[in-house]
């Protein structure tokens, strides 16, 4: 009889031994500083970009907090975090997209290799060229699925023949996987073509300039889960030669697709780390929230 | 820093499958607990009743194991769950059939209870029994304690316990066979206590075994094969 | 059923009453303006169908070369200043030689239109060899004598015309000597005191030339303001303070823009009055607002994702506007422009400044000549007090709202034809 009454004493304490919910403290209050520094392992021997206390600014409001990091050759790197964490924003400001809001002021010390991606000597036709994107929503031209892929390589004068035109073409499309879907209505309209085929012809018009870099901003958010699954399937081999960032609302597709994962919480980069390690066991609480859908 | 809360989910549903699968494994847990107890007192006091009772019990436990199991595989399907989440599935799922198991074993235990208030009490063996019997089960408490806390501290010190029960048991082990030699006619009903002590050590290996899952759910560490020493090297680092 | 489904179906009869109300109200409205467009055309068409015809009075004509005053009908200037009046009122006197006092002969030639003359000279012009001979010709009727013929027996009992005239016109009548034809004369030539001669073409080109010079200047200024304004002026207080004072510009009497003519461009720069070039520039500033606040809107409605997409591949701002901007946005800025020009045609006042009200009978040729507009035309017509003139603006009305509808058939058309969708 004393052991029972040990064991159900045992069992009270048990169901009260939750230390966070017996005290009812909600998650995101002080016990979630940020880090001073990004926890993890933010930096790469030899990287491809390097970004070093990366401050953004729209007017007086500063959208993104010292954040450093580095995108290494080769890489898949996915940008994580609730809305308006300015992960778009961060990644917008890897080829001065942010150029074209006024109120937007990027500081900070960010390089393509050994460029200054700010120095007012670098010219931003040559860094899009150089560091391509890949938008949200599939936003194809209004005109022909040749004439949006050729689009790039004309106008960087890449392709003198048309027969050399037609090879880029051919080329991206079918490293898009698009090729075979395509290839007997080039000269159809691009926006005739479903979201998922859209996407991918994005991505075939960004990779015909061939970018070392390719930005996704959220590719698969209007895509239905099959179209997404091919888009994760491409990214995985255009890594083999291009290094990408990708910022993603989808955890799971960050944990499919990255090698890296940074975690962005309202302009800090809070963590970022191997995206097991992200996955598995993050390392700071506001991850580990976030992660676990506790917030966001 | 605690950080392994199940509450504060978006989903309100999530939180709920947590805590069912919670409270579900310390039922299953506190029922295990109580198998050990009686299967140890049944056997010390030769009591048939109560070793009936425990060999009873064994049927809920399987039935709280396949419960958990499935709402585990329900949230890995659903949720898709990360980071601490999914350690806890993967800790729970684990620590269920460690717990299943030492069920298994304290129904041995109640079974040689049985065997020898049929066959007379074995003339040697009880006070070590007692002895390993106690520690196990303090371990077996702790370690349920630790998990419901997530104290990786107390599941630390439960996995440290493990060594001393196994040096107990190898004495135990070397002083009864040098009895059965002496006295070989009671050799059955001594090995019938030498089965009790071995099902009682494999229940500190569960135990361990679970300790080692806690320690995974709360730092996120594998520390399972190695020893004591390096486990706390792996947890400060 | 549940309390709910028990008032919702209770306030249900309501709302479908209010509804219907609501639905009603919109169709009154609408039947309302048909029905004042309706009378509209009625009016006008009712009043300025008869100008689009004509009577001739059958006459002997024998070009009578004392008559006329003149030897060799091959010689211009003879031909230009032969008396062909003289023949004319010869062939009358012909057909009624009872006529003798001054004052009856006087009534007699006046049945025959003072242009009637013009036509022979043509005959002349082209056949010399019709000097001495005599044709049976029709010649064009005065316009009170057109009046008479169109009018109803009430009208021709209230006509100006003599008892003796009328008496006159009644015999040519019943000898076959007076016929109704489709007046080309209306189309072809310009203005005139007289009804009968009085055209439309000095004022179609006028306003041609008007328009074209509106056109020409307004449309790239107004699209190039829009495309600098939206793609590439700096968000602040000054582009701020252009915004506004396009929107309020867009809203000034259309007048202030004639006296700004009147005062800038004639009065400083020296212009000529009343010449289509200074009419299309005072129109390109009425213009202008329209055209920019809906090339504005149609570069709005470009989507984003198509600059970003250009931009993300490296083109230049310059590159973005040409290559997708402004083939997205054309449809719209085209539109935008026909309905401002469709505005700038139907304008009267800011011309009347300029002085592009004035009475000018020669068909312009080029933007500099002195010209006269459509809606112009209507006015002075309107103010002329020939009952003729009744009908002929009626008529001009008709012309300009037909060239109105073309212009808005051709922005629907456009819109249609050139919408890319995405």
């Amino acid at each position: 009889m004393d052991n029972a009454s040990t064991l159900n004493k045992g069992q009270q304490v048990r169901r009260a031994a939750n230390p966070l919910q017996a005290e009812g403290k909600p998650p995101m209050s002080n016990e979630h500083p940020y880090p001073e520094k990004t926890v993890g392992a933010p930096f790469v021997d030899d990287p491809k970009m390097r970004m070093r206390d990366v401050d953004v600014f729209y007017g007086d409001k500063q959208a993104i907090h010292g954040v450093s990091l580095d995108i290494g050759k080769n890489e898949v790197v996915a940008l994580i975090g609730p809305s308006g964490c300015g992960k778009s924003t961060f990644l917008r400001s890897l080829n001065r997209m942010n150029d074209t809001i006024d109120i937007c002021r990027v500081s900070g010390s960010l390089h393509l290799e050994e460029q200054d991606l700010y120095d007012p000597k670098m010219d931003v036709v040559e860094l899009r060229a150089r560091v391509g994107m890949v938008f949200q929503k599939p936003n194809p031209f209004p005109k022909s699925i040749y004439d949006n892929v050729a689009y790039g390589p004309r106008l960087h004068g890449l392709a003198n023949k048309k027969y050399d035109l037609d090879e880029i073409v051919e080329t991206s499309l079918r490293k898009a996987g698009l090729w075979e879907e395509v290839k007997d209505r080039l000269h159809q309209p691009g926006t005739g073509l479903s979201g998922g085929q859209q996407q991918r012809l994005c991505i075939a018009r960004t990779i015909a300039v061939s970018p070392e870099v390719v930005l996704m901003d959220e590719p698969c958010s209007a895509l239905d889960p099959i179209a997404t699954a091919k888009i994760e399937e491409l990214i995985a081999e255009l890594s083999e030669s291009y290094t990408i960032a990708i910022v993603t609302h989808s955890m799971q597709q960050a944990a499919r697709v990255s090698q890296r994962t940074a975690y962005f919480h309202l302009g800090h980069l809070v963590e970022m780390n191997d995206t097991d390690t992200v996955f598995t066991k993050p390392q700071h609480s506001l991850t580990e929230a976030y992660i676990t859908g506790r917030f966001g | 820093m605690d950080r392994t809360y199940f509450g504060q989910h978006s989903s309100a549903q999530f939180n709920e499958a947590l805590e069912s699968i919670r409270n579900h494994l310390m039922e299953m847990g506190g029922l295990v607990e109580k198998q050990v107890v009686d299967a140890l007192e049944a056997l010390l006091q030769a009591d048939s009743a109560l070793a009936e009772k425990v060999l009873e019990t064994e049927d809920k436990v399987d039935k709280l194991e396949m419960l958990i199991d499935e709402q585990c595989t329900k949230v890995l399907a659903l949720r898709q769950p990360a980071a601490s989440d999914l350690r806890l599935i993967i800790a729970v799922s684990k620590a269920v059939s460690d717990l299943e198991r030492i069920g298994d074993e304290s129904a041995k235990i109640a079974r040689m209870g049985l065997q020898l208030a049929e066959e007379g009490e074995s003339p040697r063996g009880y006070v070590e029994v007692r002895h390993i019997g106690n520690h196990v089960r303090n371990m077996l408490r702790d370690t349920l304690d630790a998990f419901a806390r997530f104290d990786a501290k107390k599941a630390l010190e439960v996995a440290a316990e493990d060594n001393e029960v196994d040096l107990e048991y190898r004495s135990a082990m070397r002083s009864l066979v040098t009895f059965m030699m002496e006295d070989p006619r009671a050799i059955s009903r001594v090995l019938n206590i030498i089965w009790s002590l071995r099902a009682l050590e494999r229940i500190g290996d569960h135990s361990r075994n679970i300790a080692e899952q806690v320690i995974y759910l709360v730092e996120g560490k594998d520390v399972r094969h190695i020893s004591v020493d390096e486990m706390e090297e792996k947890l400060k680092g | 059923m549940s309390k709910t489904t028990e008032q919702v179906r209770q306030s249900l009869a309501k709302r479908y009453r209010a509804e219907k109300r609501f639905r009603a109200f919109g169709i009154a409205s609408i039947a309302f303006g048909l029905l004042a467009l309706l009378l509209l055309f009625t009016d006008i068409i009712g009043k300025g169908h008869t100008a689009f015809f004509e009577h001739y009075i059958q006459m002997e004509v024998t070009f009578d070369a004392d008559t006329l005053g003149i030897d060799d009908a091959t010689n211009q200037d003879q031909l230009n200043f032969a008396n062909y009046d003289g023949v004319i009122r010869n062939a009358l006197r012909e057909r009624f030689p009872q006529v003798q006092s001054r004052g009856q002969k006087r009534e007699l030639y006046s049945l025959i239109s003072t242009g009637a003359g013009y036509p022979l000279r043509d005959m002349l012009a082209s056949h010399p060899a019709l000097l001495g001979q005599t044709r049976t010709l029709w010649l064009l009727a005065d316009d009170d004598v057109d009046q008479y013929f169109k009018a109803d027996r009430q009208g021709r009992e209230d006509s100006r015309l003599t008892p003796e005239q009328k008496a006159w016109l009644t015999s040519l009548d019943d000898n076959g000597q007076v016929k109704k034809e489709f007046n080309a004369s209306f189309f072809t030539s310009g203005d005139s005191r007289e009804p009968e001669l009085a055209g439309i073409w000095g004022a179609v080109c006028g306003s041609f030339f008007t328009m074209l010079v509106t056109l020409l200047l307004s449309f790239p200024i107004g699209v190039a303001a829009a495309i600098y304004l939206e793609e590439f002026a700096p968000r602040n207080r000054f582009t701020d303070f252009i915004e506004v004072n396009i929107n309020n510009l867009a809203a000034v009497p259309s007048i202030i823009f004639g006296l700004l003519g009147l005062a800038i461009f004639i009065g400083l720069f020296g212009m000529p009055r009343s010449v289509p070039l200074v009419g299309g520039i005072v129109l390109t500033l009425m213009t202008l607002p329209t055209i920019i606040i809906s090339s504005r809107a149609a570069i709005k409605a470009v989507p984003p994702s198509i600059r970003e997409a250009a931009m993300g591949l490296g083109a230049s701002p310059m590159q973005v506007v040409l290559h997708h901007v402004m083939p997205l946005a054309m449809p719209g800025m085209l539109t935008g422009a026909i309905i401002g020009m469709a505005q700038a045609l139907g304008e009267t006042a800011p011309l009347l400044m300029i002085g592009m009200v004035a009475f000018i009978v020669d068909v312009p040729a080029g933007p500099v000549d002195p010209a006269t507009v459509l809606p112009v035309q209507i006015y002075l017509w309107a103010d002329s007090p020939e009952q003729s003139f009744v009908a002929l603006t009626s008529a001009a009305i008709m012309v300009l709202l037909a060239f109105l509808i073309a212009m808005n058939t051709l922005a629907v058309f456009l819109r249609k034809r050139l919408e890319r969708r995405w």
